[in-house]
């Protein structure tokens, strides 16, 4: 799990002991579903693409109904089986052209959470090469739980930041809310900022990961359907009760592009965005 | 699936593959999919959010009340009220609850709402002192309680026992409740003797909590009352009220936090049938909103109306009046509507520490009545109480 990390808890008898807690949990889950550790759940379910099923367990079956949901509701643009174009990109290599359009149509036909096969106990990718990457709703899944176990063993108030999604509960010890800022997409600097007590803020961004190909910018946000990394947004910020629902809304407002605005407006959420040109759309008043 | 533009494929219209979404964008204002899915992951929500379970921390509380009530001319009724209210958990699987009550009541009238002029006494002071007590025991999915309650007046003791259960699913999500009461009440007046004054009374009651979300939860409770008993007031000559009531009472409550603005939208009904004729609906509405500083401040309206009883008679007095048959002027039983609003302002304390202050204004007339007409001839009748309370939890 990459970024910075961040748990402020108040209001406990002994914090440490429930930072503890909640810190072994954030890192049960990096564990168990970690693509880049041959150990974990999701390794076992990649390797067996094209083969037997992999018996599962309620969490991650959970997790699976979860990411149908964000496949669904954004019409095949989230979906965590679209590893094959990440590949397919391959950002990590700093590459200096796109690729080739017969591999990036080679990558779609390894994409399609639609085909996997899954129920409460079993998971099969049908395909070999076929990958699942919780990456877009893990962090934010971890966030949700450190608040729990958090609040369960007494912290009345705390805030947890994971990478940049953050879940705050109970206000400052001091009864005020929690002052959290938004990171600007281009410079060193708050874009804004938001007063929470209770509730989440979730922000995705072209800022992430990304190359620049011939002077235009491809960022790790890459539309399922197409293969194309996503251009109409900067960044994405929304406000919600969970850090797994700010992050959905805010992941597949990138991916939704033009359509962001009617998607969020639906949504009756409060969001903050900077589109290409850089102007700021949405507002958290 | 060909590698085409993303705006292209963004600009496309509903089809087949998108109605789900065009759907979503019908019902997104309603309905949160993203929310519902995520209530399905474990721990993304703290179970005690959802649902009660056995408490953990201890509550004491202690509050002041100041009642008065006047119609047009007159001051009438004085209340002042101190209670007291503790709850603690002990021995791993129990919790204690208990509290006491004392009333200091003087005006014109021994009775809040009479406005029957010449049938009261003369200036009354009256005091009235009353305790509860409760256990409850917790097991994994459900808890039994059982208390006792009493109540004391220079004219009037009231001795109760109850016994209560409830029953929650696994994730928390429903509570199921079960309750049982009985109560026995002795009337001795000081200005008369009366053949039998006691009553006794049955009150049942089932009841469900179901969370809809971690925003929304409802609450709808049915309960039963049957008593049999000297029911009328002993202080007005010639009222003479049945010997049995039966009294059934449906309320449901909905509560819908408002992420955003950091507020709860708290809306109530409750209908009561009552075998006297008198048939009631109140509505409740309040807003509590969150405020910087640990503030909260709720804003409520409330409005009841009722039907008179089938024994009632207005103005003048004693119209309506025939020995022997059941017969009452007091003004609570007629046909009314009233409105209440109230301001509540908290304040909690990360140490646990609370305080809050509450005003609310009352004001009651016969023409304010809705489903059926209001009782004529009596005059507006207008209340206000003030409340301090401190609480602290341990």
């Amino acid at each position: 799990m990459g970024g910075e990390h961040e748990l402020l808890l108040g209001g406990a008898r002994d914090p440490d002991a429930i930072a503890t807690r909640a810190i072994d949990d954030v890192l049960r889950i990096e564990r168990k579903y970690s693509r880049f550790r041959d150990d974990s759940v999701v390794a076992a379910i990649n390797r067996a693409a094209g083969g037997a099923p992999v018996a599962i367990d309620a969490e991650t079956a959970a997790l699976l109904g979860y990411a149908r949901t964000c496949f669904e509701q954004s019409e095949g643009r989230f979906d965590v089986t679209a590893g094959a174009l990440a590949r397919a990109w391959d950002f990590g290599g700093k590459p200096t052209r796109r690729p080739v359009a017969a591999v990036l149509r080679d990558a779609l036909a390894h994409v399609g959470f639609g085909d996997v096969e899954w129920d409460a106990s079993h998971v099969r990718l049908p395909r070999v090469g076929m990958a699942i990457d919780f990456g877009g709703i893990g962090k934010e899944y971890a966030a949700d739980r450190v608040a729990t176990i958090a609040q369960e063993a007494g912290a009345r108030h705390g805030l947890v930041n994971l990478g940049g999604d953050v879940r705050a509960w109970g206000g400052r010890p001091d009864g005020s809310a929690w002052r959290i800022g938004i990171r600007h997409p281009r410079e060193e600097r708050a874009l804004a900022s938001v007063a929470l007590a209770d509730g989440a803020v979730a922000t995705s961004g072209d800022y992430e990961r990304f190359v620049e190909i011939g002077g235009i910018r491809h960022c790790h946000i890459i539309d399922a359907t197409t293969g194309e990394p996503v251009r109409a947004w900067q960044s994405m910020s929304v406000i919600a009760g969970l850090a797994i629902v700010a992050g959905s809304y805010s992941t597949i407002a990138m991916l939704m592009q033009d359509r962001a605005e009617a998607f969020l407006a639906n949504a009756a959420v409060r969001w903050l965005g900077v589109d290409a040109g850089g102007a700021q759309r949405g507002s958290f008043v | 699936m060909a590698a085409i533009d993303g705006e292209v494929a963004a600009a496309q219209p509903c089809d087949a593959a998108t109605r789900r979404s065009c759907e979503f964008a019908r019902d997104g204002a309603r309905l949160n999919p993203f929310l519902t899915a995520a209530l399905l992951l474990p721990g993304v929500v703290p179970a005690a959010a959802l649902a009660q379970s056995m408490p953990d921390q201890g509550l004491f509380s202690l509050q002041y009340l100041d009642y008065r009530d006047w119609q047009p001319g007159a001051a009438r009724m004085t209340v002042r009220n101190p209670s007291l209210y503790v709850m603690t958990p002990f021995a791993e699987r129990y919790t204690f609850e208990g509290s006491l009550v004392y009333d200091a009541m003087s005006g014109a009238s021994p009775l809040w709402f009479d406005t029957l002029s010449g049938a009261s006494g003369l200036g009354v002071t009256d005091y009235r002192t009353a305790g509860d007590a409760k256990v409850t025991r917790y097991f994994d999915r459900y808890s039994i309680g059982a208390g006792v309650a009493y109540s004391h007046e220079r004219d009037f003791i009231s001795r109760a026992g109850s016994l209560d259960a409830r029953w929650w699913t696994a994730d928390k999500n429903t509570t199921l409740a079960f309750g049982f009461a009985g109560e026995s009440d002795y009337i001795h007046p000081s200005a008369r003797e009366l053949d039998n004054g006691r009553r006794h009374s049955l009150d049942f009651l089932v009841g469900i909590t179901q969370n809809l979300s971690p925003v929304d939860i409802v609450q709808s409770n049915l309960t039963y009352a049957t008593g049999h008993g000297y029911y009328s007031d002993p202080y007005k000559t010639l009222d003479q009220r049945p010997g049995e009531r039966r009294v059934l009472a449906w309320q449901t409550r909905y509560n819908h936090h408002f992420t955003v603005a950091d507020a709860t939208l708290q809306l109530g009904y409750r209908f009561l049938a009552d075998s006297f004729g008198g048939d009631s609906h109140t509505f409740d509405v309040a807003w509590a909103q969150a405020l910087p500083q640990g503030f909260t401040l709720t804003p409520s309206v409330r409005y009841y109306t009722q039907g008179a009883a089938d024994f009632w008679f207005g103005p003048p007095f004693p119209q309506g009046f025939v020995n022997g048959q059941d017969y009452t002027a007091d003004t609570r039983l007629s046909a009314f509507g009233a409105w209440t609003a109230g301001l509540r302002l908290t304040r909690t304390f990360a140490d646990g520490w609370r305080v809050e202050l509450s005003g609310d204004f009352y004001r009651q007339r016969g023409d304010w009545r809705i489903f059926g007409g209001g009782s004529e001839g009596l005059l507006p009748f207008s209340a206000r109480w003030f409340a301090a309370s401190v609480s602290k939890t341990f």
